[in-house]
Order: C-alpha cells, then sequence, then structure tokens
C-alpha cells in the first residue's frame, strides 16, 4: 500500500470522469474499476460525472417501444409458466413426498403437452376430513379442463356412493358427479368455474346411489381440501 | 418533477423486493425515455431493442443495489441504458471493454442520491457549459458519451496524437466542470 503513488484529486476526479464516459482502457481501467469497489470518494466521483453527463440525453426525446418488446422482456424474466411440471409438483409445500409421487404420477398425461406450448395452470390438492378414512389427490388442469382423482385410502360406506362438489365462495356447493369406482379418475370441471379455478375448494359428501338428490349435498363431508396452484 | 422522481424511486424499491407488478409499471412509465436513448446510440433498430431489453434484465437483476448507489433514479436507468447500448455498439469493435455503471459492478456504498454533491439543477447546466467549451472539445465529450468513440476514435476523428487528445479532453472535463459548478 505505501508504495502507491500518491495522485492529486485533481487527477482522481478526471479518472472519474474518464471512468464514467467508458474511455479508460487496459490496466487503466483495470485499476479504476478496482477502486471504485473499495473507495468511497472515488465511487461518489463517478456518480456525481454519471449525473452531470446524464443531462447530454435531456433532449433524447422518447420514442414508444413495440408491443412485443414487452412480452419479449417479461417472458425472459418471468419464465414460471415453462417451468416443467414435474418441478413445479417438487416445489408444492403442501403435501408428503410420498403423496407427490402420486400426484406426479396422475399429471404425467400433462406432461406430454407439446413443449412449445405454455403449460397451462395446474393446480392440486389433498382431500381428507377428521373422522373419515377416506383421503384423495386431486389435479386440476386447466388446459384440459378436468380434475384427476387418485384415491389414496378409504371408501363409500356401505351402499352409499361418493359425489365429488367443486366449493367457492357465496356460491352454493356445485356437483361434478359422483365418482365412479376405481383408483384413479378424470371429472370433467366445467368451463364456467376456469375462472374461479384458484378459488376452488374440492368436497366428497357421502350421497345415495345415483348421487344427491336435487343436486344438493346430503351426507357428510368426507374429504375436502382447498387446491393452490403448482 | 419531485413526485415524479419519488414514484420513480418507490417502483425502484418493489423491484428491489421482486415485485413484478412494480417492474412492469416500471417499464410502462420509462421504457420510451431508455428506448429514445438505446436508439440514439445505436445505428440500427433491432441492436436498439436488444439493448434496451438487456437493460431491462439488469434493472431487474440489480435493482436491490440502487439505494447505495447515490444516483437519482432516472439518471441510474438512463446510465444503464447509455452504457448498454454503448457496450452493444463497441462489441462489433476491436479490444471491446464493457462500461462499468454504478449500482451494477460497483460495490463501494455511495452517497444517497439526496446526498450526491451534483445537484440536478447543476447537472441542467450541462449542456450550456458544453456549448461554452472549444467546440472541439464539447464534440469530443458528446463523442464519447453519445457515440461510445474512445481515445482511439477521437484521436483520429480530431487528427491529433492519442496522448494529446487525452489532454485536451481532460482540460474540456476540468472546464467543464468548473462551469457547471458556478
Amino acid at each position: 500500500m505505501s508504495d502507491t503513488p500518491i495522485t492529486p484529486p485533481e487527477d482522481d476526479d478526471l479518472l472519474a470522469a474518464e471512468m464514467a464516459l467508458g474511455l479508460l482502457e487496459g490496466e487503466d481501467r483495470a485499476a479504476a474499476r478496482a477502486r471504485l469497489m473499495q473507495d468511497r470518494d472515488f465511487a461518489r466521483s463517478v456518480a456525481d460525472w454519471q449525473e452531470r453527463f446524464v443531462a447530454m440525453t435531456d433532449d433524447i426525446a422518447p420514442v414508444a417501444p413495440p408491443a412485443k418488446l414487452r412480452r419479449a422482456l417479461m417472458a425472459r424474466l418471468f419464465p414460471a409458466r415453462q417451468v416443467p411440471l414435474l418441478q413445479r409438483l417438487w416445489l408444492w409445500q403442501g403435501v408428503s413426498v410420498a403423496a407427490l409421487a402420486t400426484v406426479a404420477f396422475l399429471a404425467l398425461p400433462m406432461l406430454r403437452e407439446p413443449p412449445m406450448q405454455p403449460p397451462a395452470e395446474v393446480y392440486a390438492t389433498r382431500m381428507a376430513a377428521e373422522d373419515s378414512a377416506l383421503e384423495l389427490l386431486a389435479v386440476m388442469d386447466m388446459s384440459r379442463g378436468d380434475i384427476a382423482l387418485r384415491r389414496v385410502s378409504g371408501d363409500a360406506p356401505a351402499g352409499r356412493v361418493l359425489e365429488l362438489w367443486a366449493i367457492l365462495p357465496d356460491r352454493a356447493p356445485i356437483s361434478l358427479g359422483v365418482l365412479p369406482e376405481g383408483e384413479v379418475n378424470r371429472v370433467a370441471l366445467p368451463a364456467d368455474l376456469a375462472p374461479e379455478a384458484a378459488q376452488i375448494t374440492l368436497a366428497i359428501t357421502d350421497e345415495p346411489p345415483g348421487g344427491a338428490p336435487g343436486g344438493v349435498p346430503t351426507g357428510e363431508v368426507m374429504a375436502a381440501g382447498a387446491v393452490a396452484e403448482l | 418533477m419531485d413526485s415524479d422522481r419519488e414514484e420513480i424511486e418507490r417502483l425502484i424499491a418493489k423491484v428491489a423486493m421482486g415485485d413484478r407488478a412494480a417492474f412492469e409499471a416500471l417499464y410502462d412509465r420509462v421504457s420510451a425515455k431508455l428506448f429514445g436513448v438505446c436508439l440514439r446510440v445505436l445505428d440500427t433498430r433491432a441492436a436498439a431493442e436488444d439493448a434496451m431489453q438487456d437493460s431491462f434484465v439488469k434493472i431487474w437483476n440489480n435493482s436491490d443495489r440502487y439505494q447505495a448507489n447515490g444516483l437519482s433514479p432516472m439518471t441510474w436507468l438512463i446510465t444503464i441504458a447509455r452504457n448498454t447500448a454503448i457496450d452493444r455498439l463497441r462489441a462489433t469493435r476491436k479490444g471491446h471493454q464493457d462500461i462499468d455503471t454504478p449500482g451494477l459492478e460497483l460495490a463501494a456504498p455511495g452517497p444517497s442520491p439526496e446526498q450526491s454533491a451534483v445537484a440536478a439543477s447543476e447537472a441542467k447546466r450541462l449542456t450550456n457549459c458544453l456549448d461554452d467549451l472549444e467546440a472541439d472539445r464539447g464534440a469530443a465529450v458528446r463523442g464519447a458519451y453519445l457515440d461510445g468513440d474512445s481515445y482511439a476514435d477521437l484521436a483520429q476523428r480530431f487528427n491529433v496524437p492519442l496522448n494529446t487528445m487525452r489532454t485536451w479532453l481532460r482540460r474540456g472535463l476540468m472546464a467543464l466542470r468548473e462551469c457547471m459548478s458556478v
């Protein structure tokens, strides 16, 4: 440090100006860069010159950039929608690893979407309830407009059937139909529910054979879960 | 004008927190000015579009360091656009080196914008002071800032040896600083 040549402040400030203009090259530039990182006064000098020089842009008229530029920029910075679905599943904190594996299995058909097509929104939930052995995993895929369901455990009480409902704020439960037998099912999601998909809570009640009379749930809620976006 | 500055500062602060909506609002507010600057520096529209996109990527990635760089918000934004455009212009030339922008590479904590020694009113005098310089010197400062000319480019343009050019321009900068601080 002691053999660093002492430069008068005057020269420092001109060096800062050259730095701001981008005129320094080679070793001079490397040395000035290093000072910029450590020397507060020098950094201030450079900033002061930037502040002065920027006035040269005052009379440059604004030009509205094309809209495609904005779209390209946002797509470049925020590619979240293009994250593969499996990755989104692993990031989802809602359920256990084992449950995630099942959801991933349910979502497999969705993974075969053409890669260039931006993946649609996907929501998932684990449906369960206290005092009930019934547990299901559900994945709502907005691009297909359906809900994939996998029954993890439990069954309908003897002589009853399981009916799936979409619950939305300030609305009567909307029946999505009686669940067929079998471990994995797909149920259509009415298109008019799509705009409110993020707010849906899925629920299952036990109903008489044929389903709830009049489309109004009559049985116990055996499992429920609010969807979360993947 | 002050409320404009406060609003842009507020947006940058929110962008620093990863607020995407604030970033889009900031883009809508300043992109036309930044695009104008990129178009001024670069010859082709396509190059200007690329430079502006790169500028906004830098703004998004470095907004958390804005507070430490001591620049007013518009100066910071325009300087990023100007430096990015000049870097792109120079990339086609030999021996290209990127320009450093405070708040990007610069790490030394600078003054807060309020503490900056250069008041906005002082900066406004720049244009007059440039015009007061001997014509060639004013043109050289403008050439370096708006056209990305190096000392070698300037020496060639004014037909003087490199060292003479540097001495010459530095005298011009001293005169400029003096004129602006009066």
